[in-house]
């Protein structure tokens, strides 16, 4: 019933997500994004515009941290509806695999 | 010259449009969803139809035209329950396939239905019952 952004956006942040969403429930970490799933709508335009691929719809079976996850930081981290420029980094980032035990950040992002 | 019965085979901001256009004439027409549209919206549709095309813009072409937020929106609506978002979903199939193929049709109805079934979750779960609920009638 919501979408989910998972690992691989981790220090990749690459943000073009938020531009397509329709109802602004992205929220921003200091390296990652999350779907606030109180305020998704389950529309999946943001899926295939992930460059790194890391959104997915909760239905997929294993996603739940993701899902807890999601809803726990988009609860304090800001809004996040304009793309910025991608971590200059973030291509070398984009598939490392276990980012979120290495590289997870709980601080929170600049927002908009 | 197109035949009357021509089907649109791709998604465009003119489809859309027409879409929208037709398929409120349907809600307006149907008895179980009129009286709930027309309390929500007692004035001018005007500005309504605009949002919806700037809506199906964003979920269906990613234009990012829409911005808002359905779920509050459909949570204060009076007399909202189950029943009318499955109306809702059948009229909205029936105008996609006066107007667009069989395949373009699926793409609207798989997201209408996701769509649906979310804003349902929203409005009406409960973290005390059971999810899906049991049909009520």
């Amino acid at each position: 019933m919501t979408f989910v952004v998972t690992d691989n956006c981790i220090k990749c942040k690459y943000m073009d997500c938020v531009e397509v969403c329709p109802v602004d429930c992205f929220y921003e970490g200091d390296n990652m994004l999350v779907i606030n799933p109180d305020e998704c709508i389950d529309c999946g335009v943001c899926e295939p515009e992930c460059p790194a691929e890391a959104i997915f719809p909760d239905t997929q079976p294993g996603l739940e941290d993701w899902v807890r996850l999601n809803g726990q930081y988009a609860a304090v981290w800001p809004n996040i509806t304009i793309k910025r420029q991608e971590p200059a980094d973030a291509k070398a980032f984009d598939g490392v695999p276990g980012k979120l035990e290495q590289y997870f950040s709980a601080k929170p992002g600049e927002g908009d | 010259m197109m035949l009357a019965d021509a089907k649109l085979d791709h998604v465009s901001e003119d489809g859309i449009r027409r879409l929208v256009d037709a398929f409120y004439v349907k809600v307006r027409l149907d008895p179980e969803l009129a009286p709930i549209f027309a309390r929500a919206i007692p004035g001018d549709w005007g500005p309504h139809l605009t949002r919806m095309y700037a809506f199906w813009s964003s979920v269906m072409l990613t234009t990012g035209r829409y911005k808002g937020n359905p779920v509050i929106k459909h949570m204060v609506i009076p007399g909202i329950r189950p029943p009318l978002f499955e109306r809702w979903l059948a009229l909205f199939d029936e105008a996609c396939r006066e107007l667009f193929d069989d395949g373009i049709s699926a793409l609207f109805r798989a997201r209408a239905a996701r769509i649906a079934e979310s804003l349902q979750f929203a409005v009406f779960h409960r973290p005390d019952r059971r999810w899906p609920p049991r049909a009520t009638g």
